[in-house]
C-alpha cells in the first residue's frame, strides 16, 4: 500500500498546489516540497522491506485495474527501483526549491506539473505491469511538455513540441511492442494479460522477437538520448526552465535506462542479445559525438546537454554487456550523473539569472565576481568529468571494467572517448570562470539556499566517490532480478 | 411487449409534439429547451425497460445493439441541448424556440435510423435527421457562413441521399425486398446487390465524412453554430454508424475481399489526409472537422478488425468519440455568443486562456489530450483498443498508418494547447460563463478523466448492453 502513497501523494500535491498557487504562492511551494518530503519519508524505510520469493524485492501492491485486458494495477519495487525513486524525490525537492526565485508567474500551475510529472516518473519506476508502466510513461511527459512550453526560453515552443513529438511517437512503439507480447503470450497460454512476470515466462521467439525488441529498444533509446535519436535532448534542455532541465536530465533520461534494463534485456533476452553489437557501438558513437559537440558549444546549457549524451552513451555500452559488474556500474552512472548534472544545470541557471546570458563568450572571469559559484562550477564540472574520487568515476570504471570481459575493443573505444570529455571540461571551465571579465559585474554571489542545495548535492557525490559499496549492495539483489538471463560469449 | 420496446421512439415523438403545442402557444426559450430535455431524459429512462421488452416489428428492430446506440445518441444529444442552452440564451436576432426543436426531431430521427431493419424506415430515419441538422446548421440566417454551410449541408446531403434512394431501389430490383435480413440473404453476390451496396457505401461514406467523401465537412463545422457543429458531428455519426455495425452483423452482410481493400484504402486515407489538412488550419472548428476525418478513419481500423475485441473497440471509440467532440465544441460554445457575427472560434481566440480562464482551458486540454490520445484522458484507452484490436488481427499496415497519422496530429493538438498557454495579449475583462455551461464543461472533463484513469465500469456497461 505504501507504494500507491508514493504516487498519491505527489499528483495530491500537485493538484492542491495549483489552487493555492493563485493567492498564495509561497504556500503552494511549501505545499509541494513537504509532499516531496512526506513521500521520501514513506520511501526510505522501504529498503529494509522484504516480500516473499521468487526474486528480491522490497515491497509490492497488486489490484485489478481493466480486467477486460488483464491489466492490473501491480507495482513493486526493488533496489534499482527503490535507488531511483530516492533519486527522483530528492532532485525534485531540489527543482522546487530552485525554483523558489525563478518561477515567478503561474506558481501553482507550475508546481503541479512538477509534481505530476514526478509522480509519472515515480510510477514508471515501480510499475510491473506493462499497460500501467507505459500509462506512467505517458503521463510524466504531458506535464513536462507545459513546464518547458510556458516557463522556458526563448526557443520553447519549438524545443517542447520536439520533446513531445520524439518521446510520444517513440512510446507508440512501446505500445505496439507491448500489445503484441501480450497477445503473443495469450496465444501461448490462452490467458491475456499484462502481467510482466507473466510475460517472462514467453519469450518471444526468432523474428517477431526481433520487432518486439526493436520497438522497446527505439523507444528507450530516444528517451535516453542515444546517438542517432538524441536530436530532441539538446533543444529541450536548453530551452526549459532550470528546474525542468534539472527533471529532465537527472530523472527522466534515467527512465530509458530503466526500461533497457528491465524490460528489453529479460523480456526479449535472445534479441537483445542479437542487437547488442549494434547497441555497443552506438553507445561508443554517443560517447564521442556528445564530446565533440560538446566542446563545440559556446552556450553553456547546451554544452552540459551534450555531455548528457556523452554520458548516456557509456550506459548504453553498460546495458548491453550483460555482466552483473556493467549492470551495478549503470545504476551507479544513473545516480551520481544525476546528482552531479543536477547540480550542474542548477549553477547555469543561476549564471543566467545573474548575467542574464548563457553565452560562454560573455562570461569569462567570473571567478572573482563570483567565487563560491566559480569553485562549486569547477567541483561539478570535474565530477562530470569523471575525476577519480567522485560518483561518476566509479560508474563509469564499473562499466568498463564489465565491458572488458566480454567486449575489450568497445571497452578501448569508451575509455579513449574520456579523452575528449577532459578536452570539454577543462575548456568550459577555463571559458566560463577564469580570463578576463566581459563586463563589470555586481551581481550577488551564491547565498544561503544556494550553497546549501550545491553543498548538499557536493557531499552526495564525494560520498558516492569514496565509499560506494553501501550503493552496490543495494543494487546487487535487484540485479539478480534481471540475472535470469545467462551471460553469453556471443559478444567476443 | 412490442409496445413498450419501441418506448424510446415514443416518447420522442411525443415530446416533439408536445414542444410544437407548446411553441403556438407561448414562445419561451427556456420552457422550448426544458420540454427538450424532459423529452430526451424521458426516452433515456425508458431504455432499461424497453430493453427488457426488446422486439421486432418488422420495420423497426429493438435489440440490445440499436437501443444501445439509442442511449448513446440521447447521451450525446442532451450534452448538446445544455451546451446550446446557454449559447443561444443572449440570442434576440432570431426566434431561438425552433432550435430545440429541431434538435429534438433529428434526434428523434437518429434513433430510428439506429433501430431501423427495413431500408423504408432507414431512409425515413436518415431524411428526419438531415432535414432537421440543416435547420440547425443554418439557424443563425444572419450569419453568412451559417446560410452557405447550411446550403452546402443541403446539396450535398440531398446528393448523398440520391446514392442511397438509387442503391435501395437496385437492391430491392435484385432480390424484391426492402428488409435488411431477407435482402442480404436474398442477393448475396448479384451485380445488382453490388452495385446498390456500393451505392449505399457511397452515401454512408458522406454521412460519415471519409476520404474520399469529406470536402463539406470544415466548411460546414465552420459555418455552423457550435452546438449545431457539434450535433452534426458527434449524433449524425453515431447513428449512421449504428445502422451500418447493426447491418453488418446480419448473416450474409460482412465485408467481400474487395470491399475490405476499398474500406482500408479509405482508412488510410482518411487517418493521414485529416490528420494533413488540420495542420493548416487556423479555426477551431476547422480543426475539429478535419481531426474527425482522422478519427473515422481510426474507427474503420477497429471496424475492420473483426472479432470479439474489435467489437467493443468499436463501441468503446465511439463513446470516446461523442464525449470528446462534444466537449471540445462546447467549450466553443460556452465562450461564443450567438448575437456575435461569428463564434469564437479561431485559434488565436484561445490565447491566453489558461491565464484568464484556467478551468476551461484545463478542460480544453483535456479533450485535446483525449482527441491525440495520450493519458490521463479516455482517448488514450480508446487508441490503445484499437490497436489491440488491429494487432490481435495482424493489421499491421494499417497499425502503422495509425501511427504516423496520431504523431502528425500531435502537432496540431499541441499547437492548439501552446496558444492557450501563451499571455494574452490584452487583459480585457473577462466575462463569467454560465452556470449550466459550468457545470457541463466540468461533467465532460471529469468524464474524460475519469474513464480514462479507470475505463473498467465502462468497457463492462457496453459488454452488458451490446453483448
Amino acid at each position: 500500500m505504501s507504494l500507491v502513497w508514493l504516487l498519491v501523494i505527489p499528483l495530491l500535491g500537485g493538484a492542491l498546489a495549483w489552487p493555492l498557487g493563485r493567492a498564495y504562492p509561497l504556500l503552494a511551494r511549501i505545499v509541494c516540497l513537504a509532499a516531496l518530503g512526506l513521500d521520501l519519508g514513506i520511501c526510505l524505510p522501504l529498503l529494509h522491506g522484504t516480500l516473499a520469493a521468487p526474486g528480491n524485492w522490497l515491497a509490492g501492491f497488486n489490484a485489478p485495474w481493466i480486467p477486460a485486458f488483464g491489466m492490473s494495477f501491480r507495482l513493486k519495487m526493488d533496489g534499482m527501483s527503490w535507488l531511483l525513486t530516492v533519486l527522483t524525490l530528492i532532485l525534485g525537492m531540489f527543482s522546487i526549491v530552485v525554483s523558489w526565485k525563478e518561477i515567478e508567474d503561474g506558481v501553482g500551475f507550475f508546481h503541479a506539473n512538477l509534481m505530476w510529472s514526478l509522480a509519472g516518473t515515480i510510477g514508471v519506476f515501480i510499475a510491473l505491469d506493462m499497460f500501467l508502466f507505459f500509462y506512467f510513461w505517458e503521463l510524466m511527459l504531458v506535464p513536462m511538455y507545459f513546464v518547458i512550453a510556458i516557463w522556458g526560453h526563448e526557443n520553447r515552443r519549438r524545443a517542447a513540441i520536439k520533446f513531445f513529438l520524439f518521446t510520444q511517437g517513440s512510446g507508440l512503439l512501446i505500445l505496439i511492442s507491448i500489445l503484441a507480447l501480450a497477445f503473443f503470450h495469450q496465444r501461448q497460454t490462452g490467458v491475456l494479460s499484462f502481467d510482466y512476470f507473466a510475460l517472462l515466462q514467453t519469450p518471444p521467439p526468432g523474428a517477431f522477437g526481433f520487432l518486439v525488441m526493436l520497438g522497446l529498444f527505439i523507444a528507450f533509446v530516444v528517451k535516453l538520448a542515444g546517438f542517432p535519436v538524441h536530436i530532441w535532448l539538446p533543444e529541450t534542455h536548453t530551452e526549459a526552465p532550470t528546474a525542468g532541465s534539472v527533471i529532465l536530465a537527472s530523472i527522466l533520461l534515467k527512465t530509458g535506462a530503466y526500461g533497457l534494463l528491465r524490460f528489453v534485456v529479460p523480456l526479449a533476452p535472445q534479441a537483445a542479445h542479437g542487437i547488442a553489437p549494434v547497441a555497443l557501438w552506438l553507445g561508443v558513437a554517443s560517447i564521442f559525438y556528445g564530446a565533440v559537440l560538446a566542446y563545440g558549444q559556446s552556450d553553456f546549457k547546451k554544452l552540459i546537454a551534450y555531455t548528457s549524451i556523452s554520458h548516456m552513451g557509456f550506459i548504453l555500452i553498460g546495458v548491453f554487456v550483460f555482466n552483473t559488474l556493467a549492470w551495478q556500474g549503470v545504476v551507479f552512472l544513473l545516480i551520481a550523473h544525476g546528482v552531479s548534472t543536477g547540480a550542474l544545470f542548477i549553477i547555469v541557471g543561476s549564471v543566467q539569472h545573474r548575467l542574464h546570458t548563457r553565452d560562454l563568450d560573455r562570461m569569462g572571469g567570473m571567478w572573482t565576481d563570483l567565487p563560491k559559484l566559480s569553485s562549486f562550477g569547477t567541483f561539478f564540472i570535474l565530477a562530470a568529468m569523471g575525476l577519480p574520487g567522485l560518483g561518476n568515476f566509479v560508474g563509469e570504471f564499473l562499466i568498463l571494467r564489465g565491458t572488458y570481459a566480454v567486449a575489450p575493443v568497445v571497452a578501448v573505444a569508451a575509455a579513449v572517448g574520456l579523452i575528449p570529455a577532459a578536452l570539454y571540461s577543462l575548456i568550459a571551465i577555463q571559458r566560463a570562470f577564469h580570463g578576463p571579465a566581459d563586463a563589470a559585474r555586481a551581481q550577488p554571489d551564491f547565498g544561503a539556499r544556494e550553497n546549501a542545495m550545491m553543498l548538499l548535492l557536493a557531499a552526495a557525490i564525494i560520498w558516492l566517490g569514496v565509499y560506494p559499496q553501501p550503493i552496490l549492495d543495494v543494487t546487487a539483489p535487484a540485479l539478480q532480478n534481471l540475472a535470469a538471463v545467462p551471460v553469453t560469449a556471443m559478444l567476443r | 411487449m412490442i409496445f413498450w420496446s419501441a418506448a424510446p421512439l415514443l416518447v420522442l415523438a411525443g415530446a416533439v409534439a408536445v414542444l410544437l403545442a407548446a411553441i403556438a402557444i407561448r414562445r419561451s426559450f427556456f420552457w422550448s429547451s426544458a420540454i427538450a430535455g424532459a423529452g430526451l431524459l424521458g426516452a433515456l429512462a425508458v431504455i432499461p425497460s424497453a430493453l427488457q421488452a426488446r422486439g421486432a416489428a418488422g420495420l423497426f428492430v429493438f435489440d440490445a445493439a440499436s437501443l444501445g446506440f439509442a442511449g448513446l445518441i440521447l447521451a450525446a444529444s442532451l450534452v448538446i441541448l445544455v451546451i446550446a442552452y446557454p449559447y443561444w440564451r443572449g440570442c434576440t436576432k432570431v426566434p431561438r424556440e425552433e432550435f430545440p426543436l429541431l434538435l429534438l426531431l433529428a434526434t428523434l430521427g437518429a434513433c430510428a435510423l439506429a433501430g431501423a431493419n427495413n431500408f423504408i424506415t432507414l431512409f425515413l430515419g436518415l431524411e428526419t435527421m438531415t432535414l432537421a441538422m440543416i435547420g440547425m446548421i443554418a439557424y443563425p440566417r444572419y450569419r453568412g457562413q451559417a446560410e452557405e454551410a447550411g446550403l452546402k449541408y443541403l446539396i450535398l446531403s440531398g446528393m448523398s441521399s440520391g446514392f442511397v434512394l438509387f442503391g435501395i431501389g437496385l437492391i430491392e430490383l435484385g432480390c424484391g425486398s426492402l428488409d435488411f435480413g431477407r435482402a442480404l440473404a436474398g442477393g448475396a453476390g448479384t451485380p445488382m446487390m453490388v452495385a446498390g451496396l456500393a451505392m449505399l457505401g457511397v452515401g454512408a461514406g458522406f454521412k460519415l465524412s471519409v476520404v474520399p467523401f469529406h470536402f463539406w465537412v470544415p466548411d460546414v463545422y465552420a459555418g455552423a453554430p457550435a452546438p449545431g457543429g457539434a450535433y452534426v458531428a458527434v449524433v449524425a455519426k453515431i447513428a449512421v454508424l449504428a445502422v451500418l455495425l447493426r447491418v453488418m452483423a446480419l448473416p450474409g452482410a460482412g465485408f467481400s475481399a474487395g470491399a475490405v481493400h476499398a474500406a482500408t484504402a479509405v482508412a488510410i486515407l482518411s487517418m493521414l489526409i485529416g490528420n494533413l489538412l488540420a495542420l493548416m488550419q487556423d479555426n477551431l472548428k476547422r480543426v475539429l472537422g478535419y481531426s474527425s476525418i482522422a478519427h473515422l478513419g481510426y474507427l474503420l481500423v477497429a471496424i475492420l478488425a473483426e472479432g470479439a475485441i474489435a467489437h467493443v473497440a468499436v463501441l468503446f471509440y465511439l463513446v470516446t468519440y461523442a464525449i470528446t467532440m462534444a466537449g471540445a465544441f462546447g467549450v466553443v460554445a460556452v465562450l461564443s455568443d450567438a448575437d456575435a457575427p461569428r463564434d469564437m472560434d479561431r485559434i488565436a481566440d484561445l490565447r491566453g486562456m489558461f491565464w484568464t480562464r484556467p478551468g476551461l482551458a484545463a478542460v480544453m486540454t483535456l479533450m485535446l489530450l483525449s482527441l491525440a490520445g495520450i493519458p490521463p484522458a479516455i482517448g488514450f484507452i480508446a487508441k490503445m483498443y484499437i490497436m489491440a484490436a488491429g494487432i490481435h488481427t495482424d493489421l499491421w499496415v494499417l497499425i502503422g498508418t495509425m501511427v504516423a497519422s496520431s504523431v502528425i496530429g500531435l502537432f496540431y493538438y499541441l499547437n492548439i494547447i501552446i496558444v492557450m498557454s501563451l499571455k494574452p495579449e490584452a487583459a480585457g475583462v473577462v466575462a463569467g460563463l454560465s452556470l449550466p455551461g459550468r457545470v457541463t464543461m466540468a461533467a465532460v472533463g471529469f468524464a474524460v478523466v475519469g474513464f480514462g484513469v479507470a475505463p473498467q465500469p465502462l468497457i463492462a456497461l457496453l459488454r452488458s448492453v451490446f453483448g
